[in-house]
């Protein structure tokens, strides 16, 4: 096949994706949301209300553009797709079976998590461009969130590598097949990864830069249309990401106890996809749960707790694989 | 109390939240499902009707003179001769009106009352000031047949009162007639 029609349908495979995703998080929002809330989420449009996402896509795709006044013009229009296309990118490493994944990345953990991190520029940029002080200070505080979370979520995301011996996606999934999960001897950087996660995918308890109640919709106020879809595409997406890497990390990728992982054919992207949404569900279920945290306490949360944990139970890790290996003579 | 070392509210909001997940929803799907609504609801006005069904409205205009936002403008032609009236338009802005009842309470006829319609919702403006009744006759204005205070042997005659301020020195009558209206 030629490479290039080989690498556009890898691309459109991944967009597909990443809209289908973004289509049924919409939906399982307003439903597991819904019924969290005791209210009753969609009802009108076909069987529980599963059709009203074609009219709001139709409203997103009809709607005016509007380009408010006094904008940075070139950074206004390029933010959304600052957003979108790292959350696009994400989607290449993600290992769906043994073989079904876009490109086989040998660094795909360092890729993801690197490419996320291009996300809170765009915020930035989105919030600076829209000459509008609500879009500035969530955009602020979308960078100040970063700058919180990346470090723990970066350093508990060592713990399984080094258990793994690998950076890759696929070969973490693998090697938890051949051991055990790794969220048994990793449980305080689950946890902490999972925190982090909430933080990067803008969620409830510490959505600091959209912060509905202060801040009208933070960074992306002025925005309208498509150009607001694709950020709102964005953070489903964004969504998706985080819980499919908890799912590699810790709880063994597609594959299952006792089942050869890489005979288990069709089975294996629907385990994984199973997995990914109950890590969404789960997402769900703390967003639905907590009120929103402050600022300074999310700050606070992040550098003199999660930090702090992380290091040392990194560390610790570290520690004890290396007496592992000099006790049993292997290097690591 | 000092600061526990694990967060146990977290969990407890979590198991909360859990059951809330699996209960019956305290919401009701709206435009086909409705609660009944209670029966002392007061809602728009409406006009009463008698049992042949013609209105019992007599066009007096005290409604339209109780009402502080001026809701009610009642239409009204008087014949000349029988001065029997005629309701050309009896019009009722449902869109200003606050339900606030004081029509209700000052109509000395019973003619309007407050009905438990809460869908007061319209399409368009002209379904908000609305005709309550179009070019009918008002209902004659006659006394309900009231037991009359007369009726009572021992009671006060009505002259007793307006004879007081002529008669100084209270008489026996007088003073009869003073705690009886007391």
């Amino acid at each position: 096949m030629n490479p290039w029609l080989n690498a556009a349908l890898r691309v459109l495979a991944c967009i597909g994706l990443m809209l289908l995703n973004g289509a049924l998080i919409i939906y399982m929002l307003r439903k597991v949301l819904g019924h969290m809330h005791l209210r009753l989420g969609p009802t009108e449009l076909g069987p529980a209300g599963i059709i009203q996402l074609i009219p709001d896509v139709v409203k997103l795709l009809v709607k005016e553009d509007r380009h408010p006044g006094k904008t940075d013009r070139w950074l206004y229009i390029l933010a959304p797709f600052i957003i979108f296309v790292p959350a696009l990118m994400t989607w290449m490493a993600i290992p769906f079976s043994n073989h079904l994944m876009a490109i086989d990345l040998n660094l795909g953990v360092l890729m993801i998590l690197s490419f996320l991190t291009i996300g809170p520029l765009g915020v930035f940029a989105a919030g600076w461009a829209s000459h509008n002080k609500f879009a500035l200070i969530g955009a602020m505080r979308a960078i100040g969130g970063a700058i919180t979370y990346e470090i723990p979520m970066v350093l508990s995301a060592l713990v399984p590598v080094m258990l793994a011996g690998s950076l890759s996606l696929k070969d973490i999934s693998l090697a938890q097949a051949g051991s055990f999960w790794y969220w048994l001897p990793g449980l305080p950087c689950l946890v902490i990864f999972f925190i982090s996660s909430i933080m990067e995918t803008n969620q409830s308890p510490f959505d600091m830069s959209e912060a509905e109640g202060e801040l009208v919709e933070g960074f992306n106020v002025e925005y309208s249309a498509m150009r607001f879809g694709f950020m709102y595409l964005a953070e489903f997406a964004n969504n998706f990401i985080m819980a499919a890497i908890i799912v590699c990390l810790f709880f063994g990728g597609w594959t299952l106890p006792f089942v050869n992982p890489t005979t288990m054919g069709w089975l294996a992207p629907v385990v994984f996809l199973i997995k990914t949404y109950l890590v969404i569900f789960l997402f769900m279920f703390v967003r639905g749960t907590f009120s929103r945290y402050r600022v300074d306490q999310m700050l606070a949360l992040g550098w003199k707790k999660m930090m702090p944990i992380a290091i040392v139970y990194t560390a610790l890790v570290a520690f004890v694989l290396k007496v592992i290996a000099m006790k049993t003579g292997g290097g690591m | 109390m000092s600061k526990k070392w694990f967060p146990t509210g977290i969990f407890k909001a979590l198991g909360i939240v859990w059951k809330n997940l699996w209960r019956k929803n305290i919401v009701i799907d709206y435009p086909w499902e409705k609660y009944p609504m209670p029966e002392r609801a007061r809602w728009s006005v409406q006009l009463k009707y008698d049992e042949e069904g013609a209105i019992k409205c007599t066009a007096c205009g005290i409604c339209e003179k109780t009402c502080p936002i001026c809701a009610i403008q009642i239409d009204v032609t008087t014949d000349p001769e029988t001065r029997d009236k005629h309701i050309n338009h009896w019009e009722y802005e449902r869109g200003g009106c606050m339900m606030c009842g004081l029509c209700v309470e000052s109509c000395p006829f019973d003619a309007i009352y407050q009905d438990t319609n809460i869908e007061l919702a319209h399409e368009s403006r002209d379904l908000i000031r609305i005709d309550l009744a179009t070019d009918v006759d008002a209902a004659k204005a006659k006394r309900a047949a009231a037991p009359k205070p007369a009726a009572k042997p021992d009671a006060p005659k009505p002259e007793a009162g307006e004879e007081k301020p002529a008669t100084k020195p209270a008489t026996e009558e007088g003073g009869k007639a003073d705690e009886s209206l007391a």
